[in-house]
């Protein structure tokens, strides 16, 4: 099967090969290295860590440098959000690690990536521990996740965690600025300042607005184009329906709610989720009401993990704006 | 006779009941359910100006019952031939393969001792002639076969009670009404009759909820009750007693809310009411029921959040949820699959290929620099059109 290896996509295009290449986490990348030196003594691994920050690709590295160019035959990768649910994860480990049984070199095992671990309910986890245990004599995993709080007990105890920390400003501006050069775009320092300050520590946001950016004006970009950039791909429709509920059309606002939800499939926590990011961008709204604002989100974010409903936890919310709003007797 | 569709039926029972019955002295009309067999009979009872007596089988079908109703009339009536001039009268039996189990015993021999002794013409209806009890019937029975009615005759029937009814309606809704019917006139007619009751101007949107609509009914009524509650005793009152299914029921509070409390402050109390009720649901999962009191008692109070501010609204009955999610499918499904091909090349989960990605390559779309990415995350043309149309979010 021919396969296009040359990405498009920079995210891809510039996504380190080898360990070596990885910016910005000398400690964890000493660490794991050791592991790759004598492959027999690598334990399952825990890497935990906002998004954007290098977790996948050291998962990805290490698969290369365990198999080289065959890593993919050895590597089974799963994301646990996509997965229907734990039997479908269990069906794929089994006939994986049945298939992969062939040890490669001096590597007794193959590897299996589970990204967004962290997405799995309680039970579901327990279930993974079996199957980390049943299938421990062919397998390795290298489990994924935002927060590390979130995986149970049991499975922390059997990995290596390692520790993901926001990315450092000055890395990830040198990296923007590399990958500029190599792709001969003219990027200044104000412009790469302030992709770095939309990014929040997520490298691979910092890329895709630096590539948008770069396709917006040939080749050229200033700090006008990044902002024109961040501002067409923001969010707008949420920004829309945090308005509305504000300025009290709270029925117009659950209409765009169930837009969100229906045409694009955006799950209650994910709106949520990106109220809070939005609500801070809002200029009409000062300090203090962004603060409340944030803080009556926050109540129904919990909500939301205790619900049944998320409709109704949304609705719930939106009628707490409208009510502030209403208070407030302004309109944004 | 106004009777739709079943031409050769309806002749053939007509010919029946003009003496032209032959031998056979009862008939067994057939066929699915609400294509026109208890309509006929009716139907050519007042053209032919007889009297029906009927029995169905919410009538107990024994011996005795059957006796008891029908044995008098066809003992006693009028010794007359049965002819159009003379006013006589027509036994008819509905559903008469009801007939079955321990309370029924006896229900075909005496309805085959009834037709051997009638001197009125019994007619019988029944859906599935196949079955094994009723061949002793179909021996001493002339059968006329009914079949279902064709969609465009159900339409035209329609649109003739729409007319009558002053509802102007949409054909394409119509289409689908009868559509959904599959041929039963029956429910065709119901269905255009709650929808009707809704609204005057019926449009396709308005039968997405059909099927949802017909079970709906003690629903309407508890929403009813439950909004107009003019304190929290009532309220919980009618909580306890009402049976609708909680999960429908919390959905429809959410959908009504909104216009039963028209100030924001009440609104915001109510919803914070209703966002408990759910986390005591969602707490409950499938063992803890103890809980259930909690959910109602939270229902309760949303309902009488301010109980003097009640004015009658016309509740939105199919939920907002369900309707939505039924129209933008077709969308959710195609963006689904635009973000798989991405999150496989970019080791991204399906969210994280929406929030991530989709944005950006919505801008790149926007000044005709996306055909390399699209091109490589293998799109196909109508997967990049409907990125191209779709409004960003």
């Amino acid at each position: 099967m021919a396969t296009n290896e040359e990405s498009v996509m920079w995210v891809e295009k510039y996504r380190p090969k080898k360990l070596d290449e990885v910016v910005d986490l000398k400690d964890i990348v000493t660490s794991l290295k050791a592991f790759m030196r004598n492959p027999k003594t690598m334990p399952h691994l825990l890497l935990a860590g906002i998004p954007g920050t290098g977790k996948t690709t050291v998962a990805l590295c290490i698969a290369r440098e365990l198999f080289g160019q065959n890593w993919k035959t050895f590597t089974l990768e799963l994301n646990a959000s996509d997965e229907r649910g734990i039997d479908t994860v269990r069906e794929r480990v089994k006939d994986f690690s049945r298939y992969s049984r062939a040890a490669f070199g001096n590597v007794p095992f193959a590897l299996i990536i589970l990204d967004e671990s962290d997405q799995m309910t309680g039970p579901a986890q327990t279930a993974l521990r079996r199957i980390m245990e049943t299938s421990s004599r062919t397998s390795r995993f290298i489990l994924i996740c935002n927060q590390s709080g979130k995986i149970i007990e049991p499975i922390q105890s059997r990995c290596a965690i390692f520790r993901f920390s926001k990315l450092d400003r000055q890395a990830m501006i040198e990296q923007l600025c590399c990958i500029a050069k190599n792709e001969k775009v003219s990027l200044d320092n104000e412009a790469a300042e302030r992709i770095v300050d939309y990014a929040e520590g997520d490298l691979r946001h910092a890329i895709n607005a630096l590539q948008t950016a770069s396709a917006y004006r040939e080749g050229v970009v200033d700090e006008k184009t990044v902002s024109q950039v961040i501002g067409e791909a923001s969010p707008i429709q949420v920004q829309l329906m945090i308005r509305k509920a504000l300025n009290g059309e709270f029925v117009e606002a659950r209409k765009m709610m169930y837009d969100l939800i229906g045409s694009y499939g955006f799950s209650g926590s994910e709106i949520v989720r990106q109220m809070q990011r939005e609500l801070f961008k809002m200029s009409t709204l000062s300090p203090e009401q962004k603060a409340d604002l944030a803080d009556v989100i926050g109540e129904y974010d919990y909500r939301l993990t205790q619900g049944a409903n998320s409709d109704i936890q949304l609705s719930a919310l939106l009628a707490q704006f409208a009510k502030v709003g209403k208070a407030k007797g302004e309109t944004c | 006779m106004d009777v739709i569709g079943n031409e050769e039926a309806k002749t053939a029972f007509v010919d029946w009941l003009n003496n032209k019955r032959g031998t056979k002295k009862a008939v067994l009309l057939y066929g699915p359910p609400g294509v026109g067999k208890t309509t006929l009979v009716n139907a050519a009872a007042g053209e032919f100006g007889l009297k029906v007596i009927e029995m169905n089988a919410s009538d107990a079908r024994s011996e005795k019952a059957i006796n008891r109703v029908a044995g008098p009339a066809t003992a006693f009536v009028a010794l007359d031939t049965f002819s159009t001039e003379s006013k006589g009268s027509i036994l008819f039996m509905d559903e008469v393969d009801g007939i079955a189990g321990n309370e029924d015993r006896g229900g075909v021999s005496a309805i085959l001792k009834i037709i051997e002794n009638s001197r009125i013409p019994v007619i019988m209806a029944a859906n599935d002639p196949d079955l094994d009890k009723l061949r002793p019937l179909k021996k001493v029975s002339a059968l006329i076969r009914f079949h279902l009615v064709r969609i465009p005759l159900i339409i035209s029937l329609l649109q003739k009670v729409c007319q009558r009814e002053h509802i102007a309606a949409e054909f394409e809704a119509l289409e689908r009404i009868a559509e959904n019917s599959s041929g039963d006139v029956r429910s065709a007619i119901n269905d255009l009759q709650s929808l009707g009751e809704t609204t005057k101007t019926l449009t396709l949107q308005d039968t997405v909820m059909l099927k949802a609509r017909n079970r709906d009914i003690s629903m309407d009524e508890t929403l009813r009750g439950y909004f107009s509650a003019k304190s929290l005793l009532e309220a919980s009152m009618l909580l306890s007693r009402s049976n609708v299914d909680y999960d429908d029921f919390l959905m429809a509070v959410g959908d009504n809310l909104p216009l039963r409390y028209p100030d924001p402050a009440d609104l915001a109390k109510a919803y914070d009411f209703v966002s408990r009720a759910d986390m005591y649901k969602g707490r409950i999962g499938t063992e803890n029921w103890h809980l259930l009191r909690y959910f109602y008692n939270s229902l309760a109070e949303a309902a009488a959040t301010s109980p003097e501010s009640y004015k009658p609204f016309t509740l939105i009955s199919p939920p907002i949820r369900v309707i939505t999610l039924f129209w933008t499918k077709g969308k959710r499904t195609m963006l689904d699959g635009i973000c798989a091909k991405i999150g496989h090349l970019c080791h991204v989960s399906h969210a994280s290929a929406k929030m991530d990605f989709i944005p950006f390559i919505k801008v790149m779309m926007a000044r005709n620099k996306a055909d390399g990415v699209m091109s490589w995350f293998g799109l196909q043309p109508a997967e990049v059109e409907f990125l191209a149309n779709m409004t960003r979010f």
